[in-house]
């Protein structure tokens, strides 16, 4: 990795506040897209990316610098948003983002006119922006990781915390939904 | 042109999308594509799907930044205060330890007139005597623990493995 990991872990090791600042300004747009995906709520996703930052700060000594910052940065959100899940349904980790159990890592009523899909009409690719809404949040936010936010497979690995298999099948079956919700079918 | 050969052709689109595909495979791909319209459609829509994920957009609520900065320096400021109350709990336990070793031998006699004067089994002030040399060092395990309770919890999650 870098010399740039290298810097921020340094930086992390001493909790330098001008790096804090240069890194929120720096990853704000990426890491709010992500959570806004992950949680499919704006206000939830604007806590979360605060709370992400301050844990930056609170755990920063353990980022090595040997792996992307924004993979260890993604895996701390990530976690922020299960254990908030966790808390609010009482449910295990692996329930909660098991690919195959009937509701992985939806946060929010499908029934309901989704907050996702609110922030994300104010776009001008409404259609688009609507398919993606439509993908199970587990699918699209492998689907995020790998074409907007261009992680390897394998840092995916470390920041879902799965096996290289399942982000695989993951991303297959994301970009079949994806393909499919454009299409205007089922997503599912 | 058989079933097969399709289901193939679909799965090197997604596959070449997600991971990559052989010289070989793209080629292969490659001259499939040209004379078969169903899988060139379906390729292009795969494409676009991809493509709306790299154009979409999220606007950034105002202020966001500026409050997680604020946060996160408050956040610091709070850490700060508390190291010089760690550094001292540390050199009270270290010179508190070192007293302890020094001391020792005559703590050690004094355990043994006390048992002496009182009439009580060796074994009991031996004890006494143990438990008085643990004392600083269980004070200040249980200090640390209420300090890390005080935190929020550590998960295995954000240590790396390297």
């Amino acid at each position: 990795m870098g010399d740039e990991a290298k810097s921020i872990a340094r930086g992390l090791q001493k909790r330098d506040p001008d790096l804090l600042d240069r890194l929120i300004e720096q990853y704000q747009y990426r890491l709010f897209r992500y959570l806004v995906y992950v949680t499919g709520n704006k206000e939830r996703a604007e806590d979360f990316f605060q709370e992400t930052w301050i844990r930056v700060l609170e755990r920063g000594h353990q980022y090595d610098g040997k792996s992307k910052f924004e993979a260890w940065l993604f895996a701390i959100a990530r976690h922020l948003v299960i254990d908030w899940q966790r808390s609010k349904k009482a449910q295990s980790l692996d329930t909660l983002t098991d690919p195959d159990q009937e509701h992985p890592l939806q946060l929010t009523n499908e029934k309901d006119p989704s907050p996702l899909h609110q922030v994300l009409s104010q776009e001008t690719e409404q259609n688009v922006q609507a398919s993606l809404q439509k993908i199970p949040a587990v699918y699209r936010e492998v689907l995020v990781l790998r074409f907007q936010e261009e992680l390897q497979i394998e840092e995916m690995a470390g920041v879902l915390s799965v096996p290289l298999s399942t982000v695989k099948s993951r991303l297959y079956r994301g970009l079949e939904a994806l393909r499919g919700a454009l299409q205007g079918g089922a997503a599912s | 042109m058989s079933e097969s050969v399709h289901e193939r052709a679909l799965q090197l689109i997604a596959q070449a999308r997600v991971e990559g595909i052989a010289e070989a495979d793209s080629t292969w791909l490659r001259v499939h594509l040209e004379e078969c319209e169903f899988c060139t459609e379906h390729a292009r829509q795969t494409d676009r799907a991809l493509r709306s994920l790299h154009t979409a957009s999220i606007p950034l609520p105002e202020g966001l930044v500026t409050r997680a900065q604020f946060r996160v320096r408050l956040r610091a400021e709070e850490l700060r205060e508390r190291e010089p109350r760690h550094r001292m709990l540390w050199f009270a336990c270290a010179a508190s330890w070192i007293f302890g070793v020094a001391s020792a031998p005559y703590v050690w006699r004094l355990f043994a007139w006390l048992g002496e004067v009182t009439g009580m089994p060796k074994l009991v002030w031996e004890i006494g005597f143990g438990l008085w040399w643990t004392i600083p060092a269980l004070f200040a395990a249980v200090v640390l623990l209420l300090e890390n309770a005080r935190q929020t919890e550590e998960p295995d999650w954000t240590k790396q493995d390297g």
